[in-house]
């Protein structure tokens, strides 16, 4: 039936199954208790599953329904005795559940088989879990329908899958079916709603209604899950909730102090950095205080913010003994050099922009991005004795700095392959091995690799050897 | 020791993903982690020497070749990646190779 699926999967569980035995000893010997290895274990694999690296994992080519069943270890032994209720078969793709039964690891999981008959009826006890992650606790014996159009839809025994606040692990077989009965309208009108986002935590004294993503193919549904659970449970239902991101709020100017501040020369270049991550730092932006007091246009803040970090370098460079009038003047020009100030080491463009802001002042000179101070000066100073000297000194001047300008426009096509180099090496496709021999002649290249792990837009293959050539 | 090489691959960054979990919830040390991960690279060398037996061939323009420390590291463009039943076009392929026959002491990606 799955003999043509991926030796992808298998291969990733036996490795998956080889590091966890390896770790038991170990983690016991570090007093770590073997529910944390499990757990490890539930992270791994729900993690490898949810990608796409092994989307054939639980595939089957009729019903690729992804439910996976976890049980409880008390729970094993029930199952080895199969009722006439279960219809689970026993010997289609489970692979890791006869092991895990016989182990004396608290979870049990296997997988529907592609080829399950539905109905399916689930002995009480059972968690499910779907393919996203999401875990139903089943306190009654669950029937497990087909509904038409291939959906995969737990139906009315929805209603059963509910639990009381007392603790689960004391209750196998029975219910309230009081508590049931209540409960059963609400479910149902979850049960037809639409898919709704995952968010809500399990938590451990409050039942939350669960949203699921995806119940095998089917349409979703929510359910309440009881208060008490087993805590792997309630670990596993953690982690696979969506984190939530941190700080991934726009960058705000909230609680940022923009008193007048005297400027910190000294961490400049460190600073440039924290700028890039400027949600996070922040508390660092203080130090900047000094002319945004009155500001709170969060474009114009932005642009400065982006335009700072040359201005604070520049001012390290010089000694700062500007008025505030005069760098608020500076930096409302600063905004306008946005762009020159990205390319670093262009004396000469900047220069020429300088020359047309001069007539503004001097100071905002100084402003400008990673220009040699002393050049700078040394310029003005050219250009003031031109006015009243020769005008062989300023040509001399202008001289001085035409080889550089001359030189830059040579030297920046340098620049252009410095900033394709970490883009180039960024790609969704990755093939990760080992090489048996690289060989090339003149322009002609052929690899010899072996044992190699290949990610093509997400999906995973394995060779054990690969042969190619390639032209350069 | 083995190549650490197989940590990027999505086996390998599920497991690290999951270690930080479970190292944020203190559950585990960080030292037992990075045993953890030790014990990965052993297994996943041993599981791609012994357990997968099949060939690929591929064909592609080369975009650029890196050889630093003995790891190769090309980027291809337009390349077909051929097995026996499968054939998959990609526009760009990383290849990260390290050396085959020695697998001792290289422990770098």
């Amino acid at each position: 039936m799955l003999s043509n699926s991926s030796p992808v999967p298998k291969l990733y569980i036996s490795v998956i199954d080889d590091v966890i035995e390896s770790m038991r000893e170990v983690f016991l010997d570090e007093g770590v208790e073997e529910r944390v290895l499990e757990e490890l274990r539930q992270l791994w694999e729900s993690k490898v599953m949810q990608s796409k690296a092994v989307e054939g994992f639980m595939k089957d080519t009729l019903n690729p329904s992804n439910f996976v069943l976890q049980l409880p270890t008390n729970y094993a032994q029930t199952l080895r005795k199969p009722t006439a209720s279960i219809v689970i078969p026993a010997g289609q793709n489970l692979h890791n559940f006869t092991a895990k039964a016989n182990s004396s690891s608290t979870l049990a999981t296997f997988s529907l088989p592609p080829g399950v008959s539905y109905p399916v009826q689930i002995p009480a006890g059972v968690t499910l879990q779907t393919s996203s992650g999401h875990l139903y606790k089943v306190n009654v014996p669950v029937m497990v329908t087909q509904a038409p159009g291939s959906h995969r839809v737990l139906s009315q025994p929805i209603q059963h899958v509910l639990e009381q606040r007392e603790p689960v692990a004391h209750q196998e077989t029975t219910t309230n079916s009081t508590v049931l009965q209540t409960i059963a309208p609400p479910v149902n009108d979850l049960y037809n709603h639409p898919p709704a986002p995952t968010g809500p935590v399990i938590q451990p004294t409050e039942p939350q209604p669960v949203a699921c993503q995806q119940l095998g193919q089917g349409q979703c549904t929510s359910t309440e899950l009881p208060a008490v659970q087993p805590p792997v449970v309630q670990k596993l239902l953690h982690s696979q909730l969506p984190p939530e991101s941190p700080s991934d709020s726009p960058f705000t100017l909230e609680g940022i102090d923009f008193s007048p501040q005297p400027l910190d020369m000294s961490p400049t270049s460190s600073f440039v950095g924290q700028l890039t991550g400027l949600q996070e730092k922040a508390g660092q932006m203080q130090v900047l205080g000094s002319e945004f007091g009155g500001r709170e246009e969060e474009d114009m803040n932005n642009a400065e913010m982006g335009t700072l970090p040359k201005v604070t370098e520049n001012t390290g460079a010089v000694n700062l003994e500007h008025s505030e009038d005069s760098v608020k003047a500076a930096l409302m020009k600063a905004v306008s050099y946005n762009d020159l100030l990205d390319i670093v080491q262009l004396d000469g463009v900047c220069d020429s922009s300088s020359e047309e802001e001069q007539a503004a002042g001097g100071p905002e000179d100084d402003f400008l991005g990673m220009i040699n101070a002393e050049a700078l000066r040394a310029l003005q100073e050219g250009d003031g004795s031109s006015d009243g000297g020769s005008s062989n000194s300023n040509n001399s001047d202008v001289e001085d700095v035409m080889p550089e300008e001359e030189e830059d426009p040579l030297n920046s096509g340098d620049d252009v392959s410095e900033q394709d180099i970490p883009d180039l090496f960024e790609t969704d496709n990755v093939v990760v091995c080992q090489y048996d021999k690289i060989h090339r002649s003149k322009n002609r290249w052929k690899f010899y690799l072996k044992d190699g792990v290949m990610c093509f837009g997400g999906k995973d293959y394995v060779f054990s050897k690969a042969v190619g050539e390639a032209e350069w | 020791m083995a190549y650490q090489l197989y940590r990027n691959t999505t086996l390998g960054n599920s497991l690290q993903e999951s270690l930080d979990e479970l190292i944020q919830t203190q559950q585990i040390t960080p030292q037992l982690a990075l045993q953890v991960l030790l014990q990965f690279d052993k297994a996943i060398n041993t599981a791609l020497a012994n357990r997968v037996r099949n060939r690929v061939n591929f064909r592609g323009s080369l975009n650029t070749y890196r050889f630093c420390d003995n790891v190769w590291t090309f980027v291809l463009n337009d390349v077909e990646f051929r097995e026996v039943t499968d054939l998959v076009k990609v526009d760009k392929v990383k290849i990260v190779a390290c050396d085959g026959k020695n697998t001792g002491s290289n422990a770098t990606e």
